[in-house]
């Protein structure tokens, strides 16, 4: 067309020269003729258009290609790079937002396995919301899926692809490509393994590529799956690491409670008898029928010493209490009891310290089958706790609900004080941690340990400064429905408190 | 007279609970081991029977099988170091009338004991 028209704008300068020139005697008369002129303007046209024509599409063909050129040499510089990106998010990230800027595409997304294996999901995409993308599943034997491993390393068109399918197929086809909004898949293979897909879409809807497109498109998924391979590899090693990391520190954990248990079933059998014996003649003084024998001084110091043999009894009872297992004896509780025991069990201290205890009990609170020393342990251990941490002037706030649709028994206990170290959260659990000098540190340890013997869970919030909140949650399954309560009570205080 | 025998290999427990509970107007036999605890019991013919469950050779839970199988109406009060269910349940099932935990609290033992003699003749 172009070519057309300069010939003939060609045409029409030669005549106007003629014309001129023919006006001059020294010309031969037959120049100016109209024939002869058209004649040679036909000869010129003949003979000039194809060389003209084969100059001028070169010419645009050089500009065009030399900014594709450019483009596919950017990418595939971006490729050899992304070799030494292990991070799959990173890796993701770097490959739409490259591929969709350099190429001026309207959508990007690298789909790759999911952790499952059992299906795709898209890592990182250019022109989506991350909520978006994040929800996108295509299934392993998904339409669009099976077509890649069927065609190998192909890119796929989806006008074409879904032209050549029945309208059923084509329909799945339709709504995998639309699930991707994508027009174009590229498949991301090494060797026979397909590591992924990178699915795009233009803004012009019949934008087209051809076929020296599609193989630059081939060459860069080759190195880019190889990235994409290598990246998978790593972050399986990685999950697999972590997992490794939880199975040791829960096996140095059990490790570590089994010796406790060892040396609690050990110390309860040998220290218990002289403690007893200690206690024992104490206690024969102390409830002597002739009691003006005994001198007050004499007196205190017996009190002394029945109170202080039942503290270390105390000790290796906490230690047993969780090395007992399920072997604890059970009956079937009323929670809210034992709570409202164990708060007027500290409400003297509470008093002393200026602490205000308030509580809220929920209704519909089921009875809870466990051991009662177990449960008021863990009560109390909190509790004493939130008194500790507060030290004097606060509130201690007790919560306790049932959560019906959940079947959930709720306990959540809330204190004014200091708050916990953020370093110090992790370790609270942990047998023997205190922050004070004048605590063994397994209260809450031991409390920990009763509440996952129930199923439960415990959890601690708190900010430096802001208190704390310890929340407890037993489930009400059939493993803990409330029994018949035993005719005799064989669990007993020891001691009067105090 | 209120007859009571307390079994534990620890000599010392026996002598505390021998003093308390003679002052108390029991007549208190002691012993030492299982076997020695079944002759006392055939000889003395006590209402109740504080016996401790670990001991050397023949254990408590022997011996309140025995007790229980030749003198059923003896009372037995078992004492123990560590209070597991099994335990409990083995030893309510042999008979044992209660199951209390060291270090033992006396005025609890006491309140304990008469009851069981009390239920023993008829006089709650």
């Amino acid at each position: 067309m172009i070519v057309g028209l300069a010939l003939f704008l060609t045409g029409l300068a030669i005549l106007w020269t003629l014309s001129a020139l023919s006006a001059h005697r020294f010309v031969s008369p037959w120049v100016s003729r109209p024939v002869f002129i058209l004649l040679l303007m036909t000869v010129i046209c003949l003979l000039l258009y194809k060389p003209l024509d084969i100059a001028v599409t070169q010419l645009f063909k050089n500009y065009f290609n030399r900014k594709k050129t450019f483009r596919q040499m950017t990418l595939m510089n971006l490729a050899e790079e992304l070799a030494l990106v292990l991070d799959l998010q990173e890796l993701a990230n770097l490959i739409v937002n490259s591929f969709g800027e350099v190429l001026q595409l309207k959508t990007v997304a690298l789909v790759v396995p999911s952790r499952m294996r059992s299906d795709f999901e898209i890592a990182s995409a250019f022109g989506w919301n991350v909520s978006d993308y994040r929800k996108v599943r295509i299934p392993d034997k998904s339409a669009l899926v099976s077509l890649v491993r069927k065609n190998g390393p192909h890119v796929q068109v989806r006008e074409r692809a879904v032209r050549m399918l029945s309208w059923q197929d084509a329909n799945k086809l339709t709504q995998d490509f639309d699930a991707l909004r994508a027009g174009w898949v590229i498949p991301l293979y090494v060797k026979d393994e397909l590591t992924g897909l990178i699915a795009f879409s233009s803004f012009v809807p019949d934008a087209s590529f051809d076929e020296a497109d599609f193989q630059f498109f081939r060459e860069f998924s080759r190195s880019v799956a190889k990235c994409i391979y290598n990246a998978l590899s790593v972050q399986e090693l990685k999950i697999a690491n972590d997992e490794l990391q939880d199975i040791q520190s829960q096996l140095i954990q059990s490790t570590k409670i089994k010796a406790i248990e060892q040396l609690a079933t050990g110390i309860a059998h040998e220290i218990h008898n002289p403690l007893t014996i200690i206690s024992g003649k104490a206690q024969v003084l102390l409830l002597k029928k002739d009691r003006s024998a005994l001198d007050q001084q004499v007196e205190e110091v017996l009190k002394t010493i029945v109170k202080q043999t039942k503290r270390a009894a105390d000790i290796t009872r906490k230690l047993l209490m969780f090395s007992q297992g399920s072997g604890a004896p059970k009956e079937s509780l009323k929670l809210e009891q034992i709570l409202e025991d164990t708060i007027a069990l500290v409400s003297y201290q509470t008093s002393l310290d200026g602490i205000e205890v308030t509580k809220s009990i929920g209704g519909g609170i089921p009875q809870f089958y466990a051991n009662v020393h177990e449960l008021r342990e863990v009560f109390l251990n909190l509790i004493l706790n939130a008194v500790q941490s507060i030290g004097s002037q606060g509130r201690i706030h007790v919560e306790m609900s049932y959560q019906a649709p959940d079947e959930i028994i709720s306990i959540q206990i809330s204190d004014t004080g200091p708050g916990i170290d953020q370093e110090h959260i992790d370790k609270l659990f942990n047998p023997f941690f205190t922050t004070r000098h004048d605590a063994v540190g397994l209260g809450l340890f031991v409390t920990k340990q009763i509440v996952h013997r129930y199923g439960g869970s415990i959890r601690v919030e708190s900010q430096k400064g802001s208190g704390s909140l310890f929340t407890v949650r037993f489930p009400y399954s059939e493993a803990s429905k409330p029994m018949a309560p035993r005719e005799e009570a064989v669990s007993m205080t020891l001691f009067p408190e105090g | 007279m209120k007859k009571l025998l307390v079994v534990d290999d620890e000599e010392e427990i026996c002598d505390f609970l021998k003093t308390f509970f003679e002052e108390r107007e029991f007549e208190v036999q002691t012993a030492n081991s299982g076997i020695q605890a079944l002759d006392s019991v055939q000889a003395v013919n006590p209402q109740v029977v504080l016996l401790d469950v670990h001991m050397p050779g023949m254990d408590g839970m022997s011996v309140l099988r025995q007790i229980k199988l030749r003198f059923p109406l003896v009372k037995v009060i078992m004492v123990t170091a560590i209070e597991t269910q099994e335990k409990i349940e083995e030893a309510m099932r042999l008979g044992a009338d209660n199951y209390i935990t060291k270090p033992l609290s006396l005025e609890y033992l006491e309140k304990d004991v008469q009851e069981k003699i009390g239920l023993l003749t008829g006089n709650v």
